[in-house]
């Protein structure tokens, strides 16, 4: 017998122009958590779709338990007790919990589902690994953290003994990703073995055993967690020394260029409203964050701000502008730019091209367009700037089909285009979700240097490292309301943790 | 999808999008006619009535039918045969228009199965105006102007009804635009069933038609047309309906509004988002869509000599539906619709010669014509597996997830095959008569 169960020998992945995986070799022992760590696009999900079956590689081979076996497909992967949880959830919407983890796993009786036993089989394992989650609901309606409990219900409903995580940190709250590591501990304790595909630092630091680390589709290296520092791992994974904190001068707020007066927006989810009589101005020359745990109206509050929503009381304003009823267009027109939380669903058309998303807002300005028609010339030389400015690595430069891009070149396109548009405020959700930390670096930087230019920054933000860091004034959000304003410097993460659970808050009149 | 030349870097031709959609076109409308030749086979050696010859003869015209110049010395003789040339053009300008009307509602993410209501709504209020309007007072020229506006509105209004319910109430477009299908059928028989003025009541025999546009001394111009293809009934409405497609073509990709729609039907949040009116878009490409179906009507009531016959008991348009085949056949492109509408109706033209030449009766060369149909819908998949082999090779994304366009575009071609099915199954009066005057 192996001391590995699984080993990934000198593999080699190839896309026309890209060696995505180059001579890699991944040993993981059983009842090891083993991160993988990398940039975006340094071979990571190649490396795992391999091992799941979903690509061939050129060269190399995979041994199982010292065996060697051929995977050709996700059903092989199964087979041979592989279980994925991919970044994108692989759940049907429309279908309830238990539907899902039973799919394609179904015990059947005369071809009549018996959903009692996978009930209870289900129930049983929820129990047993602390995964809640409320079988009978639809996945369309549960959050996104319980949505991925149902996915790592469906490997363990498999019986899987491999469990990759491909970046499953990346949409949870602070308290979910806890939870997650405390599952995932479990599972090593039971002797499952575990691939956690990562960039966060702290959190491969915080839960795993070793380290793979792949730096553009090479392998730099394999190490034990506890003899490195997340210093050398991020110079290991970047290929050069890495500032994990923002260097920043003290902010010199200037007028207030944004307000909001008793804000109210109502929820879709539920009849209460989302955001409830909510104020605060921001400054120009100043980036104010919201904080506060996912789902306590930070989404709605900035549909509120941007119109994406209907408020249903309260004013707004911007540049001593009311725009409380205003169009959408004309609050970006007034001087908004807006990273949307979303970047699929708002922030891009995947299926245009870059260029074409890169002028979303702008294609109707005389610069790009005459009597109607596009100026094709002006939109390529445009979107060529953008990207070189902002760094934007895509295929084919500004005819790139957008959904062929990584997560982080299309989110550097977005902060491109949002960056680019010079507009006194800036509302940024999230901007950095999902991304390594040689991006997150450079994109700090940039709503940093927005600031000392002199424009309003309006930050939205779950990670607790990223509000401490960057933020000049902190405002808590707490099931809708504005529950404390703090100074970064003067609090640490733990008041702002009890802030954002709600055990803490301030009166109303400190302001 | 892509593959690139690794010296030059640019894509190779034979993987550019474009070629792929020709070739798979191609290939598809060359399946459909084996397809068609072996039902040709299967039925001559299943049937007595006809010899191996009448086969044979079977199996040319499927492929020649639009050559055919007759029968001489009992044998089949081929060459450029004019009157097929024309009544090719003439009968594709309303697949060109219906096509274009799908086409372009495909490209803003709606799926318009109204043409064939758009077409009728067009179709009434063409004629009425064609008819009404006297010509001794407005000349004939402005009428017809008129009489194409109309049938353009009217396509139009029919069109944003269904838009409108979608933008506003996000109701699924197909749903409607069904519904709103069959209240245009019936719409239109009363409408005319109580007009009897409008009734073609000066020929004997002529039961249950209306009147001829060329009866109020309204006609398309033939703009020579008429010289290249004696004989044949086309006119200027090809040119018209090919100067259309193309301003179609340089709306949807040069203009501002053009890019608005296809934002808005490729991702309406973040159409939204961008402070583009979502609603608007929606409306506005069903209008256009409508106002596109409804254009093939008037183009094609227009040529003065088309009769229509009013008392079909609410049989909804063939040429409506057959806009959805001809939009996938030319993978939504508008200059590729121009060729696809052309062949839809050189199938036409090779029925009509099979029933009038073999021994093969009309439904069975309907059947032909339906099979080919049927199978040149399957573009998108045959685009779809040139694609994946393209694919596998070249596809640099890592985290691949399975194109949306495709699934949608498989799930388009199978409703639309489920329509021409359902359309071909129905008899359609209402064609047979425009032709074979």
């Amino acid at each position: 017998m192996s001391e590995y169960v699984i080993e990934m020998r000198h593999i080699r992945k190839e896309f026309p122009g890209i060696v995505a995986n180059d001579d890699i070799t991944l040993q993981l022992k059983k009842g090891e958590i083993h991160a993988l760590l990398g940039e975006n696009g340094a071979g990571k999900s190649t490396l795992m779709s391999v091992l799941f079956g979903l690509y061939q590689p050129e060269e190399g081979e995979i041994l199982k338990d010292g065996q060697k076996v051929r995977i050709h497909n996700p059903n092989d992967a199964t087979a041979l007790g592989i279980g994925m949880v991919h970044q994108h959830f692989k759940l049907i919407d429309v279908f309830t919990v238990l539907d899902n983890i039973i799919l394609g796993a179904e015990t059947t009786k005369l071809g009549f589902l018996q959903k009692k036993e996978a009930r209870k089989k289900v129930l049983e394992l929820s129990e047993k690994y602390g995964l809640k989650v409320d079988i009978d609901a639809k996945i369309e309606d549960i959050t996104v953290g319980m949505q991925q409990r149902v996915e790592i219900l469906k490997m363990l409903y498999r019986e899987n003994e491999i469990l990759i995580f491909d970046e499953p940190t990346a949409v949870l709250t602070p308290q979910e990703i806890e939870e997650l590591m405390e599952v995932m501990r479990g599972f090593a304790r039971e002797g499952k073995s575990i691939l956690f595909i990562s960039h966060k630092l702290n959190e491969i630091m915080a839960v795993s055993d070793r380290v793979t680390v792949l730096h553009k589709g090479k392998c730099v290296g394999t190490v034990n967690t506890k003899d490195v520092t997340k210093q050398e791992l991020s110079t290991m994974m970047v290929g050069r020394p890495v500032q994990l904190e923002i260097e920043k001068k003290p902010a010199e707020p200037g007028d207030v260029i944004f307000s909001v007066e008793n804000l109210t927006v109502p929820s879709k989810l539920h009849k209460n409203d989302a955001v409830k009589n909510v104020s605060f101005d921001v400054r120009g020359g100043e980036i104010v964050c919201i904080a506060g745990i996912d789902g306590n109206g930070q989404s709605e509050l900035v549909y509120g701000i941007t119109g994406l929503e209907k408020a249903s009381s309260g004013k707004i304003t911007l540049c001593g502008q009311d725009i409380s009823g205003a169009s959408i267009r004309k609050r970006s027109m007034t001087g908004m730019s807006h990273i949307a939380e979303d970047r699929h669903k708002h922030g891009l058309i995947l299926d245009f091209t870059l260029e074409q998303n890169l002028v979303l807002q702008k294609f109707r300005e005389k610069e790009f367009q005459k009597d109607g028609f596009i100026k094709f010339g002006a939109v390529r030389k445009y979107a060529e700037r953008l990207i070189d400015e902002y760094d934007v690595r895509s295929g084919q430069g500004p005819v790139t089909v957008v959904r062929s891009m990584s997560g982080g070149n299309q989110q550097k396109a977005i902060i491109a285009r949002e960056l680019d548009r010079d507009e006194p405020l800036v509302v940024a959700v999230q901007p950095t979700r999902g991304l390594d930390v040689g991006a997150i670096e450079h994109i700090h930087k940039q709503l940093v240097a927005e600031r000392d230019r002199g424009r309003a920054v309006l930050l939205v933000s779950l990670e607790m490292d990223e509000v401490m860091s960057l933020s000049d004034r902190i405002l808590v959000m707490y099931e809708g309301e504005i529950v404390g304003e703090l100074d970064p410097e003067k609090t640490n993460p733990q008041e702002l943790g009890l802030y954002m659970a709600g055990a803490k808050r301030q009166d109303k009149e400190v302001e | 999808m892509y593959k690139v030349d690794p010296k030059t870097g640019k894509q190779k031709f034979y993987s550019t999008a474009g070629f792929q959609s020709i070739a798979s076109a191609l290939i598809s409308i060359l399946i459909g006619l084996i397809v068609g030749m072996l039902i040709i086979i299967f039925v001559g050696l299943t049937r007595e009535e006809i010899s191996t010859k009448g086969m044979l003869e079977g199996v040319k015209l499927v492929f020649f039918g639009l050559f055919n110049t007759g029968r001489v010395d009992n044998q089949l003789t081929f060459g450029f045969n004019p009157v097929n040339f024309g009544n090719m053009l003439f009968r594709g300008i309303p697949l060109i228009m219906t096509g274009l009307s799908v086409a372009v509602a495909f490209k803003t993410g709606l799926f318009n199965i109204g043409a064939p209501g758009q077409y009728l709504m067009s179709t009434a209020a063409t004629l009425y105006v064609a008819i009404v309007v006297p010509t001794e007072t407005v000349p004939a020229w402005l009428v017809w102007v008129f009489a194409f506006g109309a049938g353009i509105i009217a396509g139009a209004l029919w069109g944003a009804i269904p838009g409108l319910l979608k933008a506003t109430l996000n109701i699924n477009e197909v749903i409607t635009c069904i519904m709103t299908n069959w209240i245009a059928a019936n719409l239109v028989t009363w409408f005319f069933d109580v007009r009897d003025y409008l009734k073609n009541s000066d020929e004997a025999g002529k039961i249950g038609y209306i009147k001829t546009t060329a009866s109020n001394g309204v006609e398309t111009a033939k703009m020579g047309l008429d010289k290249l293809f004696p004989g044949s009934q086309v006119n200027g409405g090809i040119v018209i309906a090919i100067v259309i497609a193309i301003l179609i073509y340089i709306m949807m990709t040069k203009t501002t509004f053009g890019y608005k729609l296809k934002a808005c039907g490729s991702n309406r949040h973040a159409a939204k988002y961008a402070g583009i009116n979502d609603k608007a878009s929606i409306i506005a490409s069903m209008a256009i869509a409508g106002g596109l179906a409804g254009a093939g009507a008037s183009l094609y009531y227009l040529s003065g000599h088309t009769e229509f016959y009013w008392s079909t008991y609410m049989s909804l348009p063939a040429e409506g539906f057959n806009g959805i085949p001809v939009a996938l056949l030319a993978s939504n492109h508008p200059i590729g619709v121009i060729f696809a509408g052309i062949f839809m109706s050189l199938l036409n033209i090779d029925g009509l010669m099979i029933k009038s030449l073999t021994a093969y009766n009309e439904y069975i060369a309907d059947i032909i014509i339906a099979s080919i149909v049927y199978l040149s819908a399957f573009a998108m998949i045959v685009k779809q597996v040139i694609g994946r082999k393209g694919r596998k090779a070249g596809n640099t994304n890592v985290n691949d997830e399975p194109d949306p366009a495709l699934l949608e575009a498989q799930r388009a071609a199978a409703k639309a095959a489920m329509q021409v099915e359902a359309n071909d199954a129905e008899p359609a009066p209402a064609e047979e008569e425009g032709g074979n005057k």
